[in-house]
């Protein structure tokens, strides 16, 4: 037995190791199992006294995915053509505008870079101009001398930096909505991937990750320019279905377009109402040619944030005219907090704003007494009070919301800040808690019954050797486990099906063993030297197929994503596991065994 | 217990059949990809799927008509797992809660006595699909690239390379034909997806640790058996390495069956691609991969 010490000293504390790195996820589920049992006002007492110590457990428990635990999982991707026209600010023209629509189509079409994409159409209008003209910055040391290149590193640093600061904003706004264990990590350099377990309200998660939080404050529209601009919209439609009569009397019923999907409004400020599902339309009439030249120069039309309740009952959203010039933006918000209006008890969000913000503001209001300001946030109206007194405390409040839970998650979100760009999900999977829990008890079967078939078979057909190799095998499983755990791997579906793959697989080096020792004994070996031989000439085999299967491993690794990458892991560290217990446990005990006593293995 | 203690079967010697039969299956999977196109999945396709979780059996024939209206364009229904579990796909353009509102509303209307949850969405958008698309494609050309480097490496012989990675395409395309094919005639999903694809690198990772063992065993024997000729030599390594190569199949075979079976209905395209690809890799590295080998060294032999 010599140099078994060595071997049995890494077993020792391969095992060891395990059972370090998997007694938190044993006591975890003991604790889970203790507190089920225990009455809501017990648990309650219980998580608070042993909170640390629960924690503490929680955070090295070997966690399981999305798809086992129910949760939500979305990938967003950060707006990089819209990022690139704002940081132009007011340089931005014509021409960069159209670089930057060829640039963002063209790399998504070739799956090249945008910046590298937007250089190179803007040099191939013109070799000699330079990008420099819309992005000087002092500040970043980009002058009018700087050339193209520069930009389009300038450029790529804002563009990480937007990412990491869009990261950092995501954490604050989820951890405030107070999901345990979420995972927000980059991808690529535009996209973050979301993991949210366990929740169940996905339109709240939805607008909580996309919301860029753009707080402006604009003053509504001059009431009678667009009163006149209203009016004429209307007989613009009247117009329009009179002409429709004339030209073809089979269309005499015909309604006007406008009047179906849009309630009209007496409000000076006011275009109309329209139900959620007509709120598309609307803007497809307003926005045609003829209509957008009637509108006044400096008014735009925004939507209400939250609609009123119409008649039966039905949702209706308001359209309203603001001025395009934006008097105030967040950026000067200091403080935020949810009240409650003392005589209804409505929920609202009273802001604060610091001194430069509260000097404006007070200005604004001093200038608009007895004028509606409207507040809106990423597009949308929220209220548009009348000023009353000029406002030099510097305090505004945003009402109109739609409950607490709205209240609560705008607070959150203008706390956390604007995103320096526009989000958008990609791709967005959701797992109800039911079917997680469905997919762990099937994995556990296919684990157990997969097991046993193999474990059977391998006793019948190598008799003491393949009971050996069950042993290995046993092990085997439990290594992977602790291998996850040490890794802070998770756990997914395709994760056990590697597991259980494993078991199948596992066996084939001890295959390769046990056959070449056969063999050697067909040659005529005494069983000491035909295991000695068969160790010894399996080796080569066994290292060539585990290699290749490990790089396949890596590959799926590096290209896969979520549940994917899972499965990989697995597959790894059952190769690392399998190729470890196959060759050095059984090898120890097989000698062990040998040595003991000298006819006791039996390799079938 | 013990097979094939001695075998001696020919294995190059029917290396012709095995070359008709597998051109067959071949160009028909080829065929069949080519006319009938890949069924692709959600991740690959883009979209928005929603399963629904009733108190009763539904019928999905009911559904579909009823769905087909509000949503636009008819929308793929199908069964998941149990007859009361509907998974729904559509590709209405809607923003997913508004989507999920529609079809909400018309099972509660079609199916007033029959609550219901939302186990599971996915949505996925068209421009996302597509880079899951190129980067599974990317994924299966550099296992490919990388295994032939390593063998090369390993073996110094470049024929051993080829040999192994044209078993390999072999049975990648061959699982993917038959994916094709049987898409419609069994009762679970075979669309292809982000998990076919491990399958399929599974596959390929399975059916090279058989290809290897017996390329290990020939340079074995080539060192041991310096006179023999190449062919009698690949065929006796074949052949030692046979009990290994099947009860190694034999297990494996054990271990996705029971996945097949109780898996759940998410593993079970993943399983029953592993399935195929099990029998399929065994098939091929007895009778494809060191075929090849035999054949391209007489060929690079005589030149």
């Amino acid at each position: 037995m010599q140099g078994n010490g060595f071997k049995i000293g890494c077993i020792v504390a391969f095992l060891a190791l395990t059972i370090y790195y998997l007694y938190p996820t044993v006591v975890w589920s003991l604790e889970q199992n203790y507190m089920e049992e225990l009455s809501p006002s017990e648990r309650a007492q219980y998580q608070e006294e042993e909170q640390q110590k629960l924690e503490e457990l929680r955070t090295n428990t070997l966690s399981l995915g999305l798809d086992l635990q129910g949760g939500m999982h979305v990938t967003l991707e950060v707006g990089v053509p819209q990022l690139i026209r704002e940081l132009a600010g007011e340089n931005a023209d014509q021409l960069l505008n159209d670089v930057i629509d060829v640039a963002a189509e063209r790399s998504l079409e070739n799956d090249t870079d945008f910046i590298d994409e937007m250089v190179a159409e803007f040099e191939s209008r013109d070799p000699d101009a330079r990008l420099s003209r819309y992005y000087r910055n002092d500040a970043m040391d980009i002058t009018r001398r700087s050339t193209n290149e520069e930009i389009a590193t300038f450029l790529k640093t804002q563009r990480q930096s937007a990412l990491d600061r869009a990261i950092e904003i995501i954490r604050t706004r989820v951890d405030r909505y107070g999901v345990t264990e979420p995972s927000i990590v980059k991808q690529g350099n535009n996209r973050i991937v979301v993991e949210l377990p366990g929740v169940e309200d996905k339109e709240r998660v939805r607008s909580l990750l996309k919301g860029t939080a753009r707080l402006e404050f604009r003053l509504a529209a001059d009431a009678q320019e667009f009163r006149g601009f209203v009016n004429s919209v209307y007989e613009y439609y009247d117009d329009y279905t009179e002409s429709a009569d004339t030209a073809d009397s089979a269309a005499s019923n015909q309604f006007n377009p406008l009047e179906e999907v849009l309630v009209p409004a007496q409000s000076p400020y006011l275009v109309g109402y329209a139900t959620p599902e007509d709120t598309a339309r609307v803007m497809d009439l307003l926005t045609t040619e003829e209509i957008q030249r009637m509108m006044p120069r400096s008014t735009t039309m925004m939507w209400s944030a939250n609609p009123l309740e119409g008649q039966g009952g039905s949702d209706l959203y308001q359209l309203i005219g603001v001025r395009t010039q934006v008097e105030l933006t967040g950026d000067v918000i200091e403080a935020a907090s949810v009240q409650f209006d003392p005589a209804t008890n409505v929920p609202e969000v009273s802001m604060t704003m610091n001194s430069e913000g509260a000097r404006k503001w007070g200005r604004i209001t001093g200038a608009n007494i007895g004028k509606p300001v409207a507040i809106v946030l990423d597009g949308f109206v929220f209220s548009y009070p009348n000023v009353n007194t000029k406002i030099s405390n510097g305090r505004s409040s945003i009402t109109g919301l739609d409950g607490v839970d709205e209240a609560e998650d705008l607070v959150n979100i203008l706390l956390s800040g604007a995103l320096p760009a526009p989000l958008e999900i990609l791709e967005e999977r959701t797992v109800g808690a039911t079917l997680g829990a469905e997919s762990i008890q099937a994995g556990l079967n296919s684990i157990l019954f997969g097991l046993g078939i193999v474990a059977i078979f391998m006793i019948i057909y190598y008799r003491t050797g393949g009971g050996i190799a069950d042993l290995a095998l046993l092990l085997n499983i439990i290594f992977i486990l602790g291998i996850l755990a040490a890794f802070k791997a998770t756990l997914t579906l395709p994760g056990i099906a590697g597991i259980v793959l494993t078991i199948g697989m596992a066996v084939d080096a001890n295959v390769l063993i046990f056959d070449r020792i056969r063999e050697e004994q067909r040659t005529g070996k005494t069983l000491k030297a035909s295991i000695e031989a068969g160790y010894a000439n399996a080796m080569s085999a066994i290292v060539d197929a585990n290699v290749t299967t490990f790089f396949v491993a890596i590959i799926l690794f590096s290209f896969g994503v979520g549940p994917i990458k899972g499965f990989a892991v697995t597959l790894m560290a059952g190769i690392v596991a399998s190729l470890f217990s196959a060759i050095v446990i059984t090898r120890v005990v097989v000698d062990y065994l040998t040595q003991a006593k000298k006819s006791a293995v039996s390799f079938g | 217990m013990r097979w094939f203690e001695t075998p001696n079967f020919d294995f190059n010697g029917a290396r012709k059949v095995a070359y008709i039969f597998s051109a067959i299956l071949f160009l028909a999977s080829l065929g069949a990809i080519l006319t009938k196109g890949l069924q692709y999945g959600i991740d690959f396709k883009g979209g928005k799927e929603f399963v629904l979780d009733f108190e009763n059996p539904v019928s999905v024939v009911d559904m579909r008509s009823d769905l087909s209206v509000p949503l636009g364009a008819t929308p793929e229904l199908k069964l998941f797992g149990s007859d009361s579990e509907i998974l729904i796909r559509t590709d209405n353009e809607q923003p997913i809660s508004e989507v999920q509102q529609i079809i909400t509303s018309s099972m509660t209307e079609l199916y007033p006595d029959n609550p219901f949850t939302v186990i599971k969405t996915d949505v996925v958008g068209p421009r996302f699909a597509e880079d899951l698309k190129s980067g599974a494609l990317q994924a299966i050309i550099y296992a490919i690239v990388i295994i032939f480097i390593y063998i090369l490496i390993r073996f110094r012989n470049w024929t051993f390379s080829a040999g192994a990675v044209a078993a390999l395409i072999h049975d990648v395309v061959i699982v993917l034909g038959i994916f094709t094919l049987m898409a419609d005639l069994v009762p679970f999903s075979l669309q292809v997806d982000q998990a076919i694809i491990a399958a399929f690198l599974t596959i390929v990772g399975y059916s090279l640790n058989d290809t290897v063992v017996v390329f290990d065993r020939i340079r074995e024997n080539s060192n041991v058996h310096k006179g023999m000729d190449f062919m009698p030599m690949v065929n006796k390594s074949l052949n030692d390495t046979l009990s290994r190569t099947v009860i190694t199949s034999i297990t494996t075979l054990f271990v996705v069956t029971v996945l097949f079976i109780f898996g759940g209905e998410v593993l079970k395209g993943f399983s029953f691609a592993l399935l195929i690809g099990i029998v399929l890799g065994t098939y091929s590295s007895l009778f494809v991969a060191s075929s090849l080998v035999v054949e391209l060294e007489a060929r690079t032999k005589k030149s």
